[in-house]
């Protein structure tokens, strides 16, 4: 299936280690974000989620409520 | 709606197989890799969800690739003699054509990668190859053999031509360039050694 890129959103965070993962489960769990991805590999942590709802903004201040700095990745 | 741009995903396949030939698993980058192509490192977790995925992605349609053309115009019920020729043919063509792409499969071979994407590839060829050699020992051609045994004396030798003559050396340094009359001529060699 082709997704809509314009579902993609993406973000520079902070999100390094093993346990900020982990705490970051637990949020997208809670807003029911199911398909996100973080490479712990890239220097920026790329936050990646497909969503037609959730817009940016959305995301950032979750992120960023729970501690971590994140913004949109360009 | 923004589509797949596919002349961009070829390039990034390309690039990628480039910088993981020259920097290895551990010195590639998603930053390195968007730099080469001249795009943002964005474009490219459009495309891929993190650098494993990339990696897995572009390995396994690459294996998948230079699997479909060592297989072509292969009939596994040929005689060994037509079938083992088509074989080195198609091996020599493929690995000479592509050599960025075979140190980079032979990079994954060893990888932990590895199982990922040889898991369906070596189905396919375990049971072409399976049935060809099967065929050709229940038709009197050649002894009955493990599968190991078989597959060291049919094809490395054409392997080790092939490293040969991409690093451009032989044995000592000595300057080597696979010609159609040393390769066919290990392969009547190599032909004879397996005929009964």
């Amino acid at each position: 299936m082709e997704l809509n890129m314009n579902d993609i959103l993406l973000f520079k965070t902070d999100i390094r280690t093993e346990g900020d993962k982990r705490l970051i489960a637990k949020v997208m769990q809670e807003y029911k974000i199911a398909n996100w991805t973080v490479d712990q590999d890239d220097i920026d942590c790329v936050l990646r989620i497909v969503s037609s709802q959730l817009k940016l903004h959305d995301v950032i201040n979750l992120v960023v409520h729970n501690g971590y700095q994140c913004e949109e990745l360009t | 709606m923004r589509i797949r741009d596919v002349n961009k995903v070829e390039l990034v396949k390309e690039k990628a197989i480039e910088l993981l030939v020259k920097v290895g698993f551990e010195g590639f980058t998603m930053g390195k890799l968007a730099k080469e192509c001249g795009i943002s490192v964005a474009t490219l977790y459009i495309y891929y969800k993190d650098k494993d995925d990339l990696i897995l992605q572009v390995g396994m349609e690459e294996t998948e690739r230079m699997g479909v053309l060592m297989l072509e115009d292969f009939d596994p019920e040929a005689t060994f003699a037509v079938g083992l020729r088509q074989q080195w043919k198609n091996r020599a063509k493929c690995m000479l054509e592509n050599p960025l792409s075979v140190q980079m499969i032979e990079q994954l071979r060893t990888s932990t990668y590895q199982e990922k994407i040889f898991e369906r590839l070596i189905e396919t060829f375990k049971s072409t190859l399976g049935r060809f050699m099967h065929n050709a020992v229940q038709r009197g051609e050649i002894e009955a053999m493990p599968l190991e045994t078989y597959w060291s004396v049919a094809f490395a030798p054409l392997y080790n031509l092939i490293r040969f003559h991409n690093e451009g050396r032989s044995l000592g340094g000595k300057p080597f360039v696979l010609t159609d009359e040393v390769l066919w001529g290990t392969f009547d060699l190599v032909l004879k050694a397996l005929k009964k």
